[in-house]
């Protein structure tokens, strides 16, 4: 047995019943808050009537509008880009923090760590106010490039997508710096020592050591910012300026000010499709990594 | 039976799946005060009995009985049982005095009649001092006695202890025996405790249970279960032993295969194959003669009051218990005759041949 | 040399995450109608003026009490499930598992749309039922985790001996389990809150006047002007979650409940 104890119990009448009390109001919770709206959103996108999931018949015509409108090709586009973007710079700049916190052995780690996780902990709307703050066109950067000399005009960096870009790296980066801790368990400081023994340069341990074991939480930490990024509203919106089109702020713009319901619904499920289909991908690309 | 305190009738355990039950028909009962011990080796099944009388798992089958009532059916709380826990799972958020108030309170004892409760309970264990400590700041023994008074502070009906002294160090581990075993005669309170310990079973039960795959070999008091174990597995799991056999050729007389003739006190039918053995201790260095062994010393361990020698005769190996002051100790590679006494001959089975 | 390039890169990157909590702080000592870098002047303006904003107060106050409502809820359905996912081994299992990680698996923009087609037609759009309820969703998975995390390490046996001397089933949760469990309880709650209490994206989906909470208040505000006030506003949900992050921490590490 275990050192916890007893095994978990066998399922008896006296305790069904106890079961079905603790079961039952998480699962009516979870049922509301995700089952219905899963449900609810696949029906909305067939919907004829532009306010409510079942109301109305059913039509196409909203899949029609979102797969062949040339402007949306482009928001989904953008999307994608912004998501490969994004997660590209964001695994540049954590795979360095991640790796400087597994190996490090300082009595500031835990700090340096709580430090680098701990964005996560403050809100979206915050971090980009932020942004705007340093990137706007009296922002920081463009403020010490006049009090220099360095130009006159502002240098356009908000309010377009180099912007959002950016502030969705910063954002997401505490995502994948947690993920890639969590994958770097393999990495173990005698394999390092082993290889240098063996001859390898401190390069050559980098290219056959450290980078092929910490290839699988570099790969979790893309994936986590790239779901993030593709599906992210907020930052786009305030950043962009509203020159940025990606699938979140059109879904977010059909819902509440078009308010085209069945449509917001149909580029919702495009979204999760795209959203799926990365997903399946990197887990295969996974296996083959393991395997 | 209703001069028992504890009856255990045809307990039957088998969990969902398994192809044998744990728990095997056991039955057993217990006057009020005495100690028994279920001992046998893990996975026997003696764990599963004792949290079965707890409560803490449902019997398949089977009933028990406390002080006369049929309890098979009562829920935990209500069985009045003290326990103690193999790792004493004292509550890690509580004070040694919590731990200890904490089934007094269940019982709804006013606050003031608890206090000198506690107190008492912990006087007897040693820990009147440490009431307001916390259990994590306890050592292993500490932690022990806390457990103790827990588990006797409510004046349970029956005490369980659970591979109690398991987790000491060998030191302390003494130490706890006699006290644990002084505590009980003292209040007088029925229990029993389970171990895989011979020493520990031997030295503080009043009787003991010796279990194997989920039934019980043999039930008597140690010298019963020492001098006259019930059958092999008995004498294998209790104490060392030389396993003999061999067939009757006489009353009172086997040949040995490759030893010779070996003389036993038990009625035995000419022809019959028996099984027979000696415990080292039982060996005497002696001359040679009737019942007497010659050999090569081929082995020597020495354990302070005990040497433990082995010598082969004829292609078996026999062993022997010789206490230090006993003269002479033999060296390696010397000759040796190792004799008996028929009478310390122990018979363990017959079977025609 | 090496050394202390990696140690620069390192710390380089650092100050590119937390650059815009830093200046944040900086500018919210700036009292000017628009924003500019640096401040010209520090006061504490921007926060008098913060305090005086009605619509920043009371959306603060409307903030708190759903993130303390879905916090308690969350904490409360979520030690439920626990309880069922640890102690019990029963079919459908990894169906409820699944159904609680679910959330986490799908982008909260297509969560959003979903739950304001459920809430509408039962007129719980921009009500403090539908943002809760919305908010539960995506908080019960953190307080399934955390407290999860506490009850599998409480030993049974504890609670056996609670048992066996005498509590009740109900007793041995409140005296044994639930003491025990507790810092997950906290830690999970505590999350909730402040997920509740920072979340911008369902919410702006949720609510419009009448439940509008603090982030939607500043989204809304941000779409017309950046001034300092909002600079203000944000240290003091900054504040906040450093409580949040702290307290966490010492509970239970925050790596582990992230």
């Amino acid at each position: 047995m275990s050192a916890t104890g007893a095994p978990a119990q066998q399922i008896t009448g006296s305790n069904r019943f106890m079961l079905l009390i603790l079961l039952v109001p998480g699962l009516l919770a979870l049922m509301t808050t995700f089952l219905l709206p899963m449900i609810w959103l696949a029906r909305a996108s067939f919907s004829t009537s532009s306010m409510a999931a079942f109301g109305g018949g059913m039509t196409l015509e909203h899949y029609h509008a979102a797969l062949t409108d040339p402007f949306y090709w482009k928001v989904a586009m953008n999307t994608l880009s912004l998501g490969v973007t994004v997660s590209f710079f964001a695994v540049i700049l954590s795979y360095p923090i991640a790796l400087f916190l597994t190996r490090s052995t300082s009595r500031w780690r835990g700090v340096l760590t709580a430090l680098a996780v701990a964005p996560l902990l403050t809100s979206a709307v915050v971090r980009t106010y932020g942004w705007m703050v340093i990137l706007g066109d009296r922002g920081v950067i463009n403020g010490t490039l006049q009090a220099l000399s360095l130009t006159t005009d502002p240098v356009r960096l908000s309010n377009n997508t180099f912007g959002a870009t950016v502030a969705l790296v910063e954002i997401l980066m505490p995502y994948s710096i947690l993920a890639m801790l969590a994958g770097f368990g393999r990495l173990n400081p005698q394999l390092e020592e082993a290889a240098s023994m063996l001859g390898a340069s401190k390069l050559r341990v980098f290219w056959r050591i450290i980078l092929p074991l910490s290839l699988p939480g570099i790969l979790t930490g893309a994936l986590l910012v790239f779901v993030l990024a593709i599906s992210a509203f907020v930052t786009p919106r305030l950043m962009g300026g509203g020159r940025v089109f990606v699938l979140g702020t059109e879904v977010f713009q059909e819902a509440t000010v078009t308010l085209n319901w069945p449509l917001a619904a149909a580029l919702s499920v495009v979204l999760l499709a795209l959203f799926s289909s990365v997903i399946v991908i990197y887990q295969r690309a996974l296996r083959r990594l393991e395997a | 039976m209703s001069e028992h305190h504890v009856v255990v009738d045809n307990l039957v355990k088998t969990y969902p799946g398994a192809a044998t039950p744990s728990v095997d028909h056991v039955s057993f009962a217990l006057p009020k005060g005495e100690m028994l011990a279920l001992l046998g080796p893990s996975g026997c099944g003696k764990t599963t009995i004792l949290r079965m009388i707890a409560g803490l798992i449902e019997p398949t089958s089977g009933a028990i009985q406390l002080n006369g009532r049929e309890i098979s059916q009562t829920p935990v709380h209500k069985r009045n049982m003290g326990m103690v826990f193999q790792a004493y799972a004292l509550f890690p958020h509580m004070t040694v005095a919590g731990n200890v108030a904490f089934g007094l309170e269940m019982r709804g004892i006013p606050h003031s009649e608890r206090g000198p409760k506690v107190q008492r309970a912990l006087d007897m264990v040693k820990l009147g001092h440490l009431g307001d400590r916390r259990v994590t700041q306890l050592s292993g023994g500490q932690q022990q006695r806390c457990a103790i008074a827990r588990s006797l502070v409510i004046e349970p009906e029956l005490l369980l202890l659970d591979e109690p002294l398991s987790n000491l160090d060998a030191k302390l581990r003494d130490e706890m025996r006699d006290e644990i075993r002084e505590i009980q005669s003292r209040t007088g309170v029925t229990a029993i405790f389970v171990t895989h310990d011979q020493d520990e079973a031997l030295s503080m039960a009043d009787r003991l249970a010796v279990m194997s795959a989920g039934k019980i070999e043999q039930i008597g008091t140690p010298r019963e279960i020492f001098d006259a174990p019930a059958n092999e597995f008995v004498a294998g799991f209790i104490g060392a032993g030389n396993f003999l056999s061999g067939r009757v050729t006489a009353p009172g007389e086997a040949e040995i295969e490759g030893l010779g003739p070996l003389r036993f006190e038990a009625p035995a039918r000419i022809g019959s194959q028996v099984n027979l053995m000696v415990r080292p201790h039982r060996f005497k260095l002696a001359a040679p003669g009737p019942n007497a062994f010659t050999g090569q010393v081929d082995s020597l361990v020495y354990r302070g009051q005990i040497l433990t020698l082995g010598i082969s005769v004829g292609g078996k190996r026999l062993t022997a218990d010789l206490h230090t002051h006993a003269g002479h100790l033999p060296a390696k590679g010397e000759t040796v005759t190792l004799a008996v006494a028929p009478g310390d001959v122990t018979f363990l089975s017959e079977a025609a041949a | 040399m090496s050394r202390f390039l990696w140690h620069g890169l390192i710390a380089l990157i650092y100050l590119f995450l937390l650059a815009p909590i830093l200046v944040v702080v900086i500018v919210s000592f700036d009292t000017r109608q628009y924003l500019a870098f640096p401040p010209e002047s520090l006061s504490f303006g921007s926060y008098a003026k913060v305090f005086a904003n009605q619509t920043f107060i009371s959306a603060f106050g409307r903030s708190v009490m759903i993130g303390l409502a879905v916090g308690l809820a969350a904490v409360v359905i979520g030690t439920l499930l626990s309880m069922a996912l640890v102690r019990y081994r029963f079919r459908g299992r990894e169906g409820v598992n699944f159904l609680i990680l679910a959330p986490f698996l799908v982008p909260h923009i297509v969560l959003a749309v979903g739950i304001m087609l459920v809430l509408a037609p039962m007129q719980l759009l921009d009500s403090y039922t539908g943002i809760i309820l919305a908010h539960l969703g995506i908080t019960v998975p953190y307080t399934v985790r955390t407290i999860t995390m506490s009850l599998m390490s409480v030993d049974r046996r504890v609670e056996e001996a609670a048992m066996v001397h005498g509590a009740t089933p109900f007793a041995v949760f409140r005296r044994i389990t639930l003491p025990l469990i507790a810092p997950g309880l906290i830690a999970g709650g505590v999350i909730a809150f402040l997920i509740s209490f920072d979340e911008a994206t369902i919410s702006l989906f949720i609510v419009s006047v009448k439940v509008s909470t603090l982030p939607t208040e500043i989204y809304n505000y941000l779409e017309v002007s950046t001034d300092p006030q909002i600079a203000a506003l944000s240290v003091l949900l900054i504040a906040i979650s450093i409580v949040v992050v702290i307290a966490v921490e010492k509970l239970i590490g925050l790596r582990r409940a992230l």
